[in-house]
């Protein structure tokens, strides 16, 4: 597969990690939800590739993350094209709830713009005081609020979508509930990908309704109905 | 031809025409022409792990770096071998080179009749064992007879199964042993300790170490682990490997180290 050569034009510091802005055309740049596997091409300890996702940033200046603290402006990176699914906001939805079970919610935030492009409501379920580096990026009209506030308001929401650790999963349903759900969601599975697609290797895989998927080549956003209530 | 000139070729060797091949778990289960740019420098594909019956991922699947590598559980998932000939034969059958299916030995009787369920596939030019974890010499001598059939053998073990095993490999006149990467424990995020395979440049050394220990043998040795540069292969052939295998450096992005091969 042929890959592109991109140099890392300005690092970002997004709290406690790391973005970047690469100097990518846009159309080669994941959307909200896919990755780059990326690889430093001046080190050689780097062995495996690292999936890079679009990270909020400043405005009009897309940037992409998690980035290890090592990489430096001008270091030049090898670029495969973008993998996975990623979200898909329904163009209908008009009351779009953001959930996240991870440290920081840096991969769902940037369907903020999205979806107040399509003049939705947008609030942002999220247990952890977020980062100032965060805050200043999300636009005041985005609501944000513990997890406690979804679970008291699920008919609120008409579209969720959730970045949660593989690891996480299963507190999804303790959320949730049992009871039919009056939205429909979309996940993003926060797992390792060693092999990016090309080995099978396993170490990503995430059982869903229909068995057992692949984050890196089936997700790694998977439909909030897959997910939920599978033990695994 | 990467075989030794002297050596008479027998039914059960086994023929590479070039002399780089993938490790197991490395590139799935059938070569795929449009994520692997590299399968025309490779002598022979093998496949990831099958059992007999299905294998789900382990709980603790886990990809765990330290400095020079990582180390990688995932538990073999794979569909068994049934599955897995009805799904990938047409793609074996019709790669470009040929496939080696590595089969996960769970019992003897089990392996032999998953050996007879090859036999006969198009474009299988040999199955790979895998052996349970210390595997004694007599065990190994049961899965050895129970693979015994119309494909030679190739079996695959790393470094640290070697030493009570050797003298039951060259009894066996197998068609190669496979070297794998060593396997390690590292705890993860939580503490928990997870044990598996080590893949990364610092397995190097020890890779080296064991395929010229190995040279005197009369094993044809496919030697692989921590290879991660072209001088790395070229190096293993130098020391008496027939051939390479590639792993975690075929995950990566940048030109592997493949090329022609030695004149």
């Amino acid at each position: 597969m042929a890959y592109r050569t991109a140099r890392l034009l300005e690092i970002l510091q997004i709290g406690d990690r790391i973005g970047g802005i690469l100097d990518l055309p846009e159309a080669a740049l994941p959307a909200p939800g896919q990755y780059l596997p990326v690889q430093h091409l001046a080190t050689e300890a780097e062995i495996l590739t690292r999936p890079l996702f679009r990270v909020i940033s400043p405005a009009g200046r897309p940037a992409l993350g998690p980035l290890p603290t090592h990489w430096a402006a001008g270091d030049s990176l090898a670029c495969l094209p973008a993998h996975g699914r990623g979200f898909d906001l329904p163009g209908s939805a008009r009351r779009v709830g953001l959930l996240a079970l991870v440290g920081q919610p840096l991969r769902v935030l940037p369907l903020v713009a999205q979806a107040l492009a399509q003049k939705a409501s947008v609030a942002l379920f999220f247990d952890h005081p977020l980062h100032p580096d965060l805050r200043e990026r999300v636009p005041a009209s985005v609501e944000i609020s513990p997890t406690t506030a979804l679970v008291d308001n699920l008919d609120w929401p008409d579209f969720m979508a959730l970045e949660v650790d593989r690891e996480n999963l299963p507190a999804l349903d303790g959320l949730l509930g049992e009871a039919p759900l009056s939205f429909s969601g979309q996940v993003l599975v926060s797992t390792s990908m060693p092999c990016r697609g090309v080995g099978a290797c396993g170490v990503c895989a995430v059982k869903t309704r229909h068995g057992w998927r692949q984050a890196c080549t089936d997700g790694p956003v998977f439909p909030l109905k897959e997910l939920l209530h599978v033990a695994g | 031809m990467w075989l030794a000139e002297d050596a008479p070729i027998r039914k059960r060797d086994l023929v590479l025409e070039k002399p780089f091949l993938n490790a197991p778990g490395t590139l799935g289960f059938a070569p795929d022409p449009h994520t692997m740019p590299f399968l025309e420098h490779l002598g022979a594909f093998v496949t990831d792990p099958i059992s007999r019956g299905p294998r789900q991922p382990a709980g603790t699947r886990a990809c765990l770096p330290f400095p020079g590598g990582f180390l990688l559980h995932s538990g073999w998932p794979n569909p068994g071998l049934r599955r897995a000939v009805a799904r990938y034969q047409r793609a074996w059958a019709e790669a470009d080179l040929p496939v080696i299916v590595h089969l996960l030995g769970e019992n003897p009787p089990d392996l032999s009749e998953m050996v007879r369920d090859l036999e006969g596939l198009e474009n299988v030019l040999a199955l790979e064992l895998g052996l349970p974890p210390d595997c004694s010499a007599s065990t190994l001598k049961d899965y050895l007879d129970a693979a015994a059939g119309e494909l030679p053998t190739v079996v695959s073990l790393a470094p640290e199964d070697l030493p009570p095993l050797l003298d039951t490999l060259i009894e066996q006149q197998l068609a190669a042993v496979h070297l794998q990467p060593p396997r390690g424990t590292l705890p993860d995020a939580q503490g928990q300790q997870i044990s598996g395979r080590l893949y990364g440049p610092a397995l190097f050394p020890l890779t080296l170490q064991t395929t010229q220990r190995l040279a005197d043998s009369s094993l044809h040795q496919i030697a692989g682990g921590g290879v991660f540069t072209r001088a790395e292969s070229q190096a293993l052939l130098d020391a008496g490997a027939f051939a390479v295998s590639l792993d975690a450096v075929l995950w990566g992005i940048t030109p592997i180290p493949l090329g022609d091969p030695p004149a």
